[in-house]
């Protein structure tokens, strides 16, 4: 607000300033009455000694004369009737300027205006075309970046499934082989036992042979043949280790 | 001429303007010629100069003063009264309006202040020569029977009322409108001027009494002229336009009698 009236005072003050300075010439247009009048008043002087000398009868043609040429001081050309050397130059500098503009002033300004219309035109298409372009290349990698994801996705579900098969291979073999070796080590036990219980009763039937054989050998009483036993089963079991 | 106490020169003086060269002869030049030829000048320079600045992406400097003021002639004249045919006339209404407006503003230019236009001598010739154009397309346009008809007799009118319309027109379009255009220019200048130099003498005359005068011109008939000076601006360029845009006017007129 203080902005605008700044400028206000400053645009009122330079038309003032400049109105000021040339004042003289707006006033001051062409001969005026006055010094007409003057003139015309010092002419009669020179030809009469004085303007008073005009009125005596003897002057009156005379008079009447420089009454008539005083009316003139106040008369000027009409307003209205054009006088002819202005409209020689006036219309001649019209043509002459309508000759220019039709010839070179306006088509340049015209070419210059076109010119700028086209290239901003150009430079809207060109920057519509880049946009459209941009917007393409985005998608693209959008969508490679989305392919990119879901075969990452599908990857690691493979990998996962895959995981899953082999962990579940893997424990069906261990499964397998663990039945496998819990069979082998259950036949092997079996065969060890029916080896054992084999060896067992051989050695229980030589045990009781001998141990017959020698209690018949001899009549012994009851810790004698208690011993002769335990040391034959010592025996056994030595030979056996 | 003594008015209130004032010494004001008799209007006719204030523009009659002596011969600088070639007086009494028919070629004579004066201050109104000298201010024709500058508005030539001026307005080729203008336009020289803003043609050769083709390179700039923003018109500055004369280069924007003349495309805006190609840009207004084409948007606010033709196209609002001609329409796209008109556009072949864009180079004469762009003189006229550019010749006019330069003619016009020296009032208001320090040590010149006088506008050419207020001598009758270009708002007559240029009111002929648009008479005569306008009259040419018209002609051309519709033939010389047809624009007489469309001239005379407006289509759309009931023919008893031809009785009166066609004296009217016949007066106003082939007879009146050339000095009306004329006359309006030319008058609006006068009265500027007269206002301006009004002004300037009574400001003048009251700083030179002294005491409630010299107050009188301070506060009341300066400020009135600073006002006035500002005003002419706007009269000056509202003035070309109205020329220009009434000249448009008529040759759309002549090309397109249905309008």
């Amino acid at each position: 607000m203080t902005a605008t009236i700044r400028r206000l005072a400053g645009a009122f003050g330079l038309i003032g300033a400049l109105t000021v300075l040339s004042a003289v010439p707006a006033s001051a247009v062409g001969e005026t009455p006055g010094t007409c009048i003057f003139e015309k008043v010092l002419e009669a002087e020179n030809d009469y000694g004085s303007v008073h000398a005009l009125e005596d009868p003897a002057n009156k043609d005379a008079l009447a004369a420089f009454e008539q040429e005083l009316d003139t001081c106040e008369e000027a050309p009409s307003l209205i009737i054009p006088e002819i050397d202005e409209i020689i130059w006036g219309g001649g500098a019209f043509l002459i300027l309508f000759g220019f503009m039709w010839w070179k002033g306006f088509p340049a300004v015209q070419g210059a205006m076109q010119a700028r219309s086209e290239k901003i035109a150009a430079d809207l298409d060109a920057a519509e075309s880049a946009k459209t372009q941009a917007t393409t290349v985005l998608a693209d990698h959008e969508a490679q970046l989305a392919g990119a994801k879901a075969e990452a996705a599908q990857i690691v579900e493979d990998a996962r499934a895959q995981a899953d098969l082999v962990a579940a291979e893997i424990a069906a073999r261990a499964n397998e082989e663990m039945a496998q070796m819990r069979a082998r080590a259950a036949a092997d036990i079996e065969s060890a036992r029916s080896q054992a219980v084999s060896d067992l009763r051989g050695v229980v039937a030589d045990i009781a042979v001998g141990a017959a054989e020698r209690v018949i050998k001899s009549n012994l009483d009851i810790d004698t043949q208690r011993a002769l036993v335990d040391a034959y089963i010592d025996e056994v079991a030595a030979s056996n280790a | 001429m003594n008015l209130l106490a004032l010494e004001f020169p008799p209007v006719n003086h204030l523009f009659d303007w002596p011969s600088i060269w070639f007086e009494g002869t028919f070629y004579a030049i004066n201050k109104t010629v000298l201010i024709y030829l500058g508005s030539m000048l001026v307005t080729m320079i203008l336009f020289g100069l803003a043609g050769r600045q083709r390179e700039s992406l923003v018109p500055v400097g004369v280069q924007h003063v003349a495309e805006s003021g190609v840009n207004f002639i084409e948007e606010s004249v033709v196209m609002q009264t001609i329409g796209p045919d008109g556009k072949k006339f864009m180079p004469f209404l762009t003189t006229m309006f550019f010749f006019i407006l330069f003619s016009n503003i020296t009032e208001v230019i320090p040590f010149i202040q006088f506008p050419a236009n207020s001598r009758m001598a270009i708002p007559v010739t240029l009111a002929l020569l648009v008479w005569v154009i306008y009259n040419f397309v018209g002609v051309r346009s519709q033939g010389l029977l047809g624009y007489l008809k469309n001239s005379l007799f407006p289509p759309g009118v009931p023919w008893p009322l031809y009785l009166i319309v066609t004296p009217i027109e016949l007066v106003s379009t082939f007879l009146v409108r050339p000095f009306s255009l004329a006359i309006r220019l030319w008058a609006n200048m006068v009265a500027g001027h007269l206002l301006l130099v009004t002004f300037a003498v009574l400001s003048a005359a009251m700083w030179g009494a002294g005491g409630i005068g010299f107050g009188g011109a301070l506060f009341l008939s300066f400020p009135m002229l600073i006002l006035m000076t500002g005003f002419e601006i706007l009269v000056s360029v509202l003035q070309a336009f109205i020329f220009t845009i009434l000249t448009a006017v008529y040759i759309g007129g002549s090309m397109h009698p249905e309008h």
